[in-house]
């Protein structure tokens, strides 16, 4: 049976990182339940992950399972188990790489908004900085600040601020700084050919999603759409705009789908917990059904 | 110990006293300058001008035995870089945002697809805002058909 290991774990990772982040990119559910589509997404990448390193790291280790294995084979083996090493250290790389640069930039972020921002008393313990562009984000860190420029705080109406801020603080609570900084890490380990910005985009928008639900929750709909509107206004610098991403429209259109279907979503707790469930599965199956039986024989073989 | 907060904030003092003079100062006049307005040590204002000149916020000048302080870039040439990184203009590692913005920014065509969003939403469901009173909009026409 653990013959078959290497080719069932493979299989699963290719399943894992090609076809199924296709579908679920296209899947229109996430964006009614964000919070559960987002966990999927994780498992869905901690799976494909551990079921790509665990192939080659079996199809390595199986040359233990042979009485007298010829040189072939142990060369054979010894590649997978190279090669497994090669992706686990341009993982471990990548995530150190854009770790660092992601402090350096925020650091200087930070240096800079504390030479000249000041406080506004419409909008308390944020960071206003007198620019030229209505503008609205948040350095991400402990704790995370939140900067606003004053054309921003100028045109904005007070429900519409604290929708703006509200979002920003719900990034800031709930670091989703870090979720998009692993699936970028994820991303930039792959080679240019290989790889597809699925995951990264749709998590992205996810993130902005929650974010937004929190703001609705907090000043509601029409304040958000609006605060969406203005802005958005400002046009984008050439080459500036992320390409895939979740546009200002769509994010619109999804309070009013929202509204809309209010009374049908009473599906949302199936949904929800068929997304959980799925996403608990993608982990635990994998690791019992096959990595456990392969560690067992190995270890018997040893 | 000062706490980073405070750094942070008697950084931003600082600089603005270095903005406001013509020439360059030493750390006895800075201190002098601040002690007006705050109780902070000489040493403190000593460290803090060290640090800046780190960061490259301001420039050190031998002056004698003494350093002298000046501002290395202009208040709006500091705005002018934190708005550029902040708008994404400068992006190196796969355009992977080192900041989370509320909203990206919208091309001409996004713009309009916006706003027609934002009509539909409010004809759909002219009453909103839970628990407060719309200012500045008053054709609120109950449930008009979009
Ligand atoms: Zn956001």
């Amino acid at each position: 049976m653990t013959h078959s290991t290497p080719t069932v774990l493979l299989t699963l990772a290719l399943l894992l990182a090609g076809p199924a982040p296709a579908l679920l990119s296209r899947a229109r559910w996430p964006s009614r339940v964000p919070r559960a589509a987002l966990v999927l997404w994780q498992s869905l990448a901690l799976s494909a992950l551990l079921s790509a390193l665990g192939a080659g790291a079996s199809a390595g280790a199986m040359v233990v399972a042979y009485d007298h294995p010829s040189v072939v084979l142990v060369v054979l083996h010894a590649s997978a188990l190279l090669l497994t090493l090669v992706v686990l250290a341009r993982l471990l790389w990548s995530a150190h790489v854009l770790g660092m640069t992601l402090r350096t930039r925020r650091r200087r972020q930070r240096h800079l908004v504390d030479l000249v921002a000041r406080t506004d008393g419409r909008a308390p313990g944020v960071h206003v900085l007198d620019a030229g562009r209505p503008l609205a984000y948040c350095i991400p860190g402990l704790p995370s600040r939140l900067v606003v420029s004053s054309p921003a705080l100028d045109d904005l109406a007070d429900d519409e601020m604290t929708a703006v801020l509200e979002h920003e603080r719900a990034h800031g609570r709930a670091r989703h700084d870090l979720v998009l900084e692993g699936f970028g890490a994820l991303h930039n380990a792959f080679p240019r050919f290989v790889r597809s910005r699925t995951a990264l985009d749709s998590t992205s928008g996810l993130v902005e999603m929650l974010a937004d639900d929190a703001a609705r929750r907090r000043a509601g709909d029409v304040p958000l759409a609006r605060a969406l509107v203005r802005l958005a206004d400002a046009p984008a610098p050439a080459g500036a705009m992320a390409a895939g991403a979740v546009t200002p429209a769509a994010r619109i259109r999804r309070l009013t789908e929202y509204e809309l279907t209010r009374r049908e979503l009473t599906d949302a707790p199936v949904v929800t917990s068929l997304a959980y469930l799925t996403a608990a599965a993608l982990v635990i199956v994998p690791t019992v059904a096959v990595a456990a039986p392969w560690l067992a024989a190995v270890a018997a073989a040893l | 110990m000062v706490g980073r907060t405070r750094l942070g904030e008697l950084e931003r003092v600082i600089m603005d006293q270095l903005w406001t003079l013509d020439s360059p100062a030493t750390v006895r006049q800075v201190h002098e300058a601040l002690s007006d307005s705050r109780d902070v040590a000489y040493t403190t204002v000593m460290t803090v001008l060290d640090r800046l000149a780190r960061k490259g916020s301001v420039e050190q000048i031998r002056d004698g035995r003494a350093y002298r302080y000046r501002p290395a870039v202009s208040r709006d040439e500091l705005t002018a870089e934190l708005m550029h990184q902040a708008l994404d203009t400068v992006d190196g590692s796969d355009r992977m945002a080192a900041l989370l913005r509320f909203v990206g920014s919208a091309s001409a065509d996004d713009a309009d697809a916006i706003r027609a969003a934002l009509a539909e939403l409010e004809n759909g469901r002219p009453e909103q805002s839970p628990g407060r009173a719309e200012s500045d909009r008053t054709d609120g026409t109950a449930g008009s058909p979009p």
